[in-house]
């Protein structure tokens, strides 16, 4: 494969504001993610979710939807992931498990937060729950919805590949 | 009426009993008396659930038994003593699971100095502090009860990641390679703490956290939660409301015996009927959204009603041809032999034991154990005239499946007769019902529905228009206790998928 090389622009420059930094930093993973473009594997993680969640992301493999020929896979061990789709508020229990599936993953790799616990929709922080799971793993895309139904879990996984443009984004101004 | 040994009957309890509520008896108690009674009803009455609550002096145990004769529940209420005098889990083993959460939650002794799983928080989890008795000690982090894996056998950890779309659990399956010769579980990696959350709130925000109990039966445990509410208030649902509220359960329980045959295609590698049976599942979900606005049915479902009418004539056009499908779809499955040949005699629980364990919905029904309260315990007279319950033999996997499409036939009957028969339905949406905004003294309330997996329990109690003690109980809690039995029954490794897809519980309502 070619290396791809980097938009100078998208690089952080000396002296450049908090927010342009930021917005850089956005622009270079999404470059970086660039090389998953056609394929992608993904590790599923339930940090505590009602199930509906899952019953979608099982959807995606159905006839309906068929994330196959979209080069979207599900994968049994995150050794093999570039994707961890993950599910539910952060319960506290499963920090454990959910930071050692993401270290396990090779770079690059992304992180995409499904429905509305992992954004704090739901549960607050507190003993039990963490409310938002960006205390324990960077999330990259946001996958809005109490569940997100399967067309919008294809949205989000092609956002995270760069396959298709972001239209609206939580910061104002970034685009 | 059944009579045990002592001769002892339910109606002559009810007698010496107060009632809060219709159907429901309290019996307060001596912790003696307690301990000398459960034995006594355990022969005749199913154990339903076993709780600890605050009361005026000290801390009180519940255990809550269900009679089906009756069609009522016994409250067994005694003060919370450091042990209970019998050994609960000889006389009652089902409530097994029961009795680690008190001695983790509440540092209960179990009876019989029968060694208790550490069972809410897992040995990772320091963090969070579970509720303790006053001046109680802190519990270390590994409590579970010592087992001993010995011989040619390993323990092989599966959890608590599982594959694509699976909820988190840990299975500890021990095995000699091929043959399963027994099964650890943990099943608290995800609890949510909801009766915690509930204390203090109001009660629609409160019913929003027993909707999200079990996203794939946010019908069944809300309308356990509003039945409790209403009972504690003392508001009665109009009959057109109640009727909307099973139609949903109905529609609900369609979708998920679907869910449970793609489960089951999965797990037996039988790739054309996994894609049917989704088909037919996104199928449902589809029809549930154009019928009640959402593909899960969430926000349905309030205190003293339902917020919106079902879209009738949507459901009306779909029925038929939903119908036909599903048909064609079990048939096809039957005749296919390696599919068959891979349910039957997998994953089997025996009717003493599904009798000995509490359980209930599809996993009791296969197993030939007739407990339905949509037949025993009517909530109204009214909505499920003419009731057949399913059942079958002998609590495999494959009774399992047949009790699965003989419950889609039920309720797809009495959709049917709902829809068409004029009964009549809310059609339109509903002007919020008397609970939203009720205040008033401290009153309890015990609710009940059959849901998808069988009987959920919502004990609740308010003062003020706002929970001050919540405990759920859902379908799951009774039915995982049968999980790792099932898995012992001369099983192989990849009998584990099957069993738990025919089993189709979640382990967010038993995590809670």
């Amino acid at each position: 494969m070619t290396p791809r090389v980097l938009d100078p622009g998208a690089l952080p420059l000396p002296g450049a504001a908090h927010g342009e930094i930021d917005a850089a930093a956005v622009r270079l993973k999404r470059r970086s993610m660039a090389v998953l473009r056609r394929s992608l594997h993904i590790r599923t993680v339930d940090t505590g979710s009602c199930g509906a969640c899952e019953s979608e992301i099982r959807l995606l493999s159905s006839p309906y939807y068929d994330f196959h020929r979209l080069g979207l896979f599900f994968t049994p061990t995150p050794r093999h992931a570039d994707c961890l789709l993950v599910t539910g508020p952060g319960c506290r229990a499963m920090d454990h498990a959910l930071l050692s599936a993401y270290e396990a993953m090779p770079a690059p790799k992304v992180v995409v937060a499904v429905g509305a616990c992992p954004l704090g929709g739901v549960f607050g922080a507190d003993r039990y729950t963490r409310g938002e799971i960006t205390d324990v793993v960077p999330v990259d895309v946001v996958v809005p919805g109490c569940p997100p139904s399967p067309l919008a879990l294809i949205h989000g996984l092609l956002l995270a590949l760069d396959r298709i443009e972001e239209r609206i984004t939580l910061q104002e101004g970034e685009q | 009426m059944n009579e045990g040994e002592s001769g002892l009957t339910l109606a002559q309890l009810a007698r010496n009993g107060t009632s809060s509520q219709p159907m429901v008896v309290n019996l307060h108690m001596s912790v003696a008396g307690a301990g000398d009674l459960v034995a006594k009803l355990a022969p005749i009455a199913r154990f339903a659930d076993m709780f600890v609550r605050p009361a005026e002096q000290g801390l009180e145990r519940v255990l809550v038994f269900a009679d089906a004769q009756s069609g009522g529940y016994l409250r067994l209420i005694c003060p919370l003593d450091k042990s209970f005098p019998v050994p609960l889990s000889r006389v009652l083993p089902a409530a097994y699971q029961e009795e680690c959460e008190l001695y983790e939650l509440w540092g209960v002794e179990p009876g019989g100095g029968k060694p208790v799983n550490r069972v809410i928080l897992p040995p990772s989890a320091e963090t969070a502090e579970p509720l303790r008795l006053p001046g109680g000690d802190r519990l270390s982090s590994e409590v579970r009860a010592p087992h001993v894996v010995q011989g040619e056998a390993i323990e092989f950890p599966w959890g608590p990641i599982r594959g694509a779309g699976q909820e988190s659990l840990y299975l500890g399956l021990v095995t000699t390679g091929e043959e399963l010769l027994d099964a650890y579980l943990a099943m608290f990696h995800k609890h949510r703490g909801l009766e915690h959350r509930m204390v203090g709130q109001t009660l629609a925000r409160a019913l929003f956290l027993a909707e999200r109990c079990e996203g794939l039966g946010a019908v069944g445990n809300a309308l356990a939660f509003a039945r409790a509410a209403e009972a504690a208030l003392g508001i009665a649902v109009e009959p057109a409301a109640e009727v909307t509220r099973c139609l949903a359960l109905e529609l609900e329980r369609i979708y998920n015996h679907i869910g449970s045959l793609a489960a089951l295609g999965a797990a037996t590698g039988l790739s054309v009927g996994q894609a049917e049976a989704e088909i037919l599942l996104e199928d449902c979900l589809r029809l549930n959204a154009r019928v009640f606005g959402h593909r899960y049915i969430f926000n349905l479902l309030e205190v003293g009603g339902v917020r919106r009418g079902a879209d009738l004539a949507a459901l009306d056009s779909a029925l038929d041809r939903l119908e036909a499908r599903f048909e064609s779809l079990v048939a096809d499955l039957l005749a296919t032999n390696s599919y068959v040949d891979r349910l039957e005699g997998a994953g089997t629980i025996a009717a003493e034991a599904a009798h000995r364990l509490g359980l209930v919905g599809p996993v009791a029904r296969a197993a030939g154990v007739a407990t339905d309260l949509r037949r025993t315990h009517q909530v109204s007279s009214t909505s499920y005239v003419g009731f057949r319950p399913a059942r079958e033999q002998p609590g495999d996997c494959l009774a399992r499946m047949r009790v699965g499409a003989a419950e889609v036939r039920e309720s797809l009957r009495l959709v049917r007769h709902w829809v068409r028969s004029g009964t009549p339905l809310q059609d339109d949406w509903a002007t919020p019902g008397p609970g939203q905004d009720h205040v008033g003294g401290p009153a309890e309330g015990l609710g009940w529905a059959e849901t998808c997996r069988g009987e959920a329990l919502v004990h609740l109690e308010v003062a003020g228009g706002r929970v001050s003690f919540a405990r759920l109980r859902p379908a799951a809690t009774r039915n995982w206790r049968a999980f790792d039995d099932a898995l012992r029954a001369r099983n192989v490794f990849t009998d584990v998928p099957i069993v738990e897809a025919s089993f189709w519980l979640t382990v967010a309502g038993f995590a809670r």
